[in-house]
């Protein structure tokens, strides 16, 4: 029962946050934490030079007309950006200043109170640092802790900080610190259900630098938690102050200088951070950063190719479609990761509660076709997983499980549902069934849906109602199970239990199972991947519940989202910075950078 | 006279009344429950919690009492607090102000510099090639939305000649200079379409105005047409667009908000966008009726001010 009670609302806000984050607002929270899981995920990035020969094929506007080929092309043009996480060769050299159009602003900068997006979290980041980090392989590693270490069931685990550390205002960072952090986080808004959902129940400073973290019930992969806003690190003294919104101490790369709300936010250079790179010079190089909010995508596209601002982040399709277009020598820093599009049924209404109905409209979902009305033809590849290819979580099995699309088949599963006298909508035999799909009202999305309102309609035995909520709403329709159809982005870049764990649990414990779809099976191999550390057996349970999803179809799929930060050439560092072990870090996944080893090549 | 005001200030009152008692209404009938986007998207929204909120915020209440409390706090100058930034409304609106009325200002400024030989050309060349261009040129500006003449802008003068930013905006504190270069894009993207309905206006006018007697006489006595044009004929036709300036300066303060997004200006548009998406109620209250109360008063103080000038209108 513990192992439930740690499962309720476990990584509430990363199943809603990616989902939020990849519809662009700066609303919604990162997701970043959560619980669980330790080791791989995936940091698979792409690194595109607009003017290379890549950019070409990465168009593909006529492409896509839904044929096999059309798949291979695309996924041969995706396959052809560079993959790997890369440390730059270039020497580095201090100084300079950078200016940064983010999507959105960023409300607030407390990491245990105000939502925080990806745009928020770019700024938080360079303010900010993590207890743990995530590696290019995605195993999780100290940042400000030196060692994480378990106890024989996962339920404490000690962390030891590293030594020398100061925050901005020179308060040195000891255990009692963290310690005196858990009663904030506690009541934070933003951090008061991560706690919760992480079973954390204890924080406790039995060292100076020796922190102890005690669980409700055992996790392998805790070490995940403490790489988001749970683990971000400030000054809890000076954040009982009101002037913490306005001035932010952390232990981060720089310092806040200036914030003008909807204009610009100034950070500058840390001269006291306490990272050196790995020949012995002392981190940051950069200057300053400004972090400019340019809400429109072509505008901000429009700064960068004008020499505005030195480099953007975008969460659209359409906007690294129209930025491979651009030309210029400019450097695309692409990312795909493990989230996909798609959306979900409530099976506890029906029709949604048969599996023929939930396979039919699964199997007449064209995915080639979503993803060219998302824009991303060329950019993102059809999913059959929560996982991208590259990701070590990745699965064969599922891929060939998962059904491509197959019109015709879908007619059949429905025409089975439509002709059962028993069928569970109570209406009669042969009349076609009702279907509401509802989505935020974003233009790119109602277009997907259109798309696939077209297709189901096309059969002649869907009736489909097109509904639209604004963003929170959608969110809360589907936490409190109002509704039926619902397009949705599934998974993260961070350990699978943050977002699979909670969505397998029991419905009646847990708010995102969204599908209302409970299978003791999958739940019980949600609940042994985090309480093993080995890695191949973890896979395998995953694997499993994937292999489930593609027999019971709560879920469906449109398609990867690719995200994109795009720099000036000589800015450098953003991709293969490295953890304080020396081992490469994940990279820039959702167009967040870590900002500690980004320099101005000369 | 003063019976002429007195009746102004009512309608102005009533119309004030109208317009916040509308925006409240279409707030309300929204879908969706504003508690939702209060909330961040992960927090654990209990039943206990979001009766919380809603008892904070009297979400509860009735609508007219909601409505009536809000109102005696607007007349005080309370027009609450951010929900999402704590800020106070009335401490948004005048932060933002300033940067939204230079937008404002030298839209009208650079529309009316455009629109004034443009109109008396037209008038004065009427039925000639020049007339037929200015008025082609004309109707173009009235056709196309000031945002797709903002994004041509942004286009030419950011991207393909690199003369200035195509975003941000620099404060007057950062200096005179700096903060024209963030502003000359934006303010040209509002004066396109002001500039095509003064000059019509200025043509319309000058049209009628040169064909009265003293023109005439004017030109009997030699005078050159410049100084004609200017000193004789421009001034009494420069009444009505001194009106519709007024009441079109009342309109931008509105009509920036597409502008202000667009270049990403921190103006009164720019946090309504904002809030609208963040659904931060009080915010949006507060900005609209701030944005249609200065309009109302605008109007009301032209009409004034035209009652005063011409015993005509006091009359009718």
């Amino acid at each position: 029962m513990t192992s439930r009670r740690t499962l309720r609302l476990l990584a509430v806000p990363l199943a809603l946050g990616l989902f939020v984050a990849a519809c662009g607002s700066d609303d919604d929270d990162d997701g970043g934490d959560g619980t669980t899981a330790t080791t791989e995920a995936s940091g698979d990035t792409a690194t595109t030079e607009a003017e290379g020969g890549d950019t070409e094929e990465g168009d593909g506007s006529d492409e896509n007309a839904g044929g096999e080929g059309d798949v291979e092309d695309q996924q041969e043009s995706v396959e052809d950006t560079d993959t790997e996480v890369e440390v730059s060769e270039n020497s580095r050299s201090y100084g300079g200043d950078v200016v940064y159009g983010l999507e959105a602003e960023a409300v607030g900068l407390r990491p245990w109170e105000d939502t925080c997006g990806s745009p928020c979290l770019n700024i938080q980041r360079a303010i900010y640092d993590p207890i743990t980090e995530q590696t290019a392989q995605g195993e999780y590693q100290g940042f400000l802790a030196e060692s994480l270490t378990p106890n024989d069931d996962f339920t404490v685990w000690t962390v030891m900080l590293r030594d020398g550390i100061e925050f901005h205002d020179g308060t040195p960072l000891t255990a009692q610190t963290i310690a005196d952090m858990f009663p904030i986080q506690q009541a934070g808004a933003i951090t008061s259900g991560l706690i919760e959902g992480a079973g954390l129940v204890g924080v406790e400073a039995t060292g100076d630098l020796e922190v102890t973290y005690t669980l409700d019930s055992g996790n392998s992969a805790f070490p995940a938690v403490l790489t988001g806003q749970t683990g971000r690190v400030f000054e809890p003294t000076a954040a009982q102050s009101e002037d913490f919104i306005s001035n932010p101490v952390g232990t981060g790369p720089f310092v806040l200088e200036s914030r003008d709300l909807d204009n610009a936010t100034t950070v500058v250079r840390n001269e006291n951070y306490w990272l050196e790179d790995t020949e012995g010079n002392q981190l940051p190089y950069l200057d300053s950063i400004e972090f400019r909010p340019i809400p429109d995508e072509g505008t901000r596209l429009d700064a960068v190719l004008s020499g505005t601002v030195d480099m953007m982040q975008t969460l659209r399709q359409g906007t690294i479609r129209d930025a491979r277009d651009a030309g210029g020598d400019f450097v695309l820093l692409e990312f795909q990761g493990n989230n996909t599009g798609g959306g979900m049924f409530n099976t506890a209404v029906a029709p949604y509660d048969d599996v023929r109905v939930r396979r039919g409209l699964t199997l007449m979902n064209n995915q080639e076709a979503v993803i060219e009305a998302l824009g991303g033809t060329g950019i993102s590849l059809p999913t059959t997983q929560w996982f991208s290819q590259d990701s070590p979580w990745y699965s064969e099995a599922v891929a060939d499980a998962w059904p491509e699309f197959n019109f015709e088949e879908g007619v059949a599963s429905l025409t089975e549902y439509i002709n059962d006298p028993a069928r569970s909508d109570g209406k009669g035999v042969g009349e076609p069934i009702d279907v509401e799909l509802s989505c935020p009202p974003d233009p790119t999305l109602i277009a997907a849906m259109q798309v696939i309102e077209q297709v189901w309609s096309g059969s002649g035995l869907v009736n489909v109602t097109l509904t639209q909520f604004d963003q929170a709403t959608h969110i809360n329709n589907a936490i409190t199970d109002i509704h039926q159809a619902h397009c949705w982005r599934w998974s993260s870049d961070e350990d699978p239990s943050i977002s699979i764990n909670p969505f397998v649990a029991p419905p009646e414990e847990s708010p995102v199972n969204f599908p209302n779809y409970f299978n003791q099976d999958w739940f019980d191999a949600a609940i042994a991947a985090i309480q093993t550390a080995d890695v191949e057996e973890r896979k395998a349970l995953y694997e499993s519940i994937m292999l489930g999803l593609a027999e019971e179809f709560p879920i469906w799929y449109s398609g990867g989202t690719a995200t994109m930060v795009m720099t000036e050439p000589q800015i450098q560092g953003i991709n293969g910075w490295l953890l304080p072990s020396g081992d490469v870090g994940q990279g820039f996944p959702n167009a967040e950078v870590r900002w500690h080893e980004v320099f101005i090549a000369e | 006279m003063v019976r002429v005001i007195a009746t102004r200030v009512v309608r102005l009152v009533a119309t004030l009344l109208a317009v916040t008692f509308l925006t409240f209404t279409m707030l309300e009938f929204l879908p969706g429950d504003p508690v939702n986007a209060i909330l961040p998207p992960n927090a654990v929204r209990t039943p206990e919690l979001i009766a919380q909120v809603r008892a904070d915020l009297n979400l509860d209440d009735p609508f007219f009492q909601r409505y009536f409390a809000w109102l005696g706090d607007a007349l005080t100058g309370d027009l609450g607090q951010s929900y999402v930034t704590d800020q106070e409304v009335s401490e948004i609106i005048t932060s933002r102000l300033p940067i939204t009325l230079q937008l404002a200002v030298m839209g009208i400024l650079l529309a009316l510099i455009l629109a004034v030989p443009i109109g008396i050309l037209g008038a004065y060349k009427q039925g000639k090639w020049q007339d037929t261009v200015t008025s082609a040129g004309v109707q173009v500006g009235l056709s196309v939305p000031n945002f797709i003449f903002g994004i041509f802008l942004i286009w030419l003068f950011a991207v393909n000649l690199q003369w200035l930013p195509a975003s941000n905006w620099n404060r007057l504190s950062d200096g005179l200079v700096d903060n024209l270069k963030t502003a000359i894009l934006p303010a040209s993207a509002l004066a396109l379409t002001q500039m095509a309905i003064f000059s019509r206006l200025v043509r319309a006018d000058m049209i009628g105005t040169l064909q009265e007697n003293y023109i005439l006489s004017a030109r009997a006595k030699g005078l050159s047409n410049r100084f004609i044009l200017f000193r004789h004929a421009l001034r009494p036709s420069s009444l009505s667009l001194m009106t519709i300036v007024g009441i079109n300066f009342g309109a931008l303060l509105g009509g920036t908000v597409i502008i202000e997004t667009l270049f990403a200006v921190p103006g009164i548009g720019f946090r309504l966008i904002n809030a609208i998406n963040q659904r931060d109620i009080l915010v949006i209250q507060g900005i609209t009726v701030f944005i249609a109360a200065s309009y109302v008063l605008i109007n009301t103080l032209v009409d004034l001010l035209y009652s005063a000038l011409d015993p005509r209108i006091r009359r009718s």
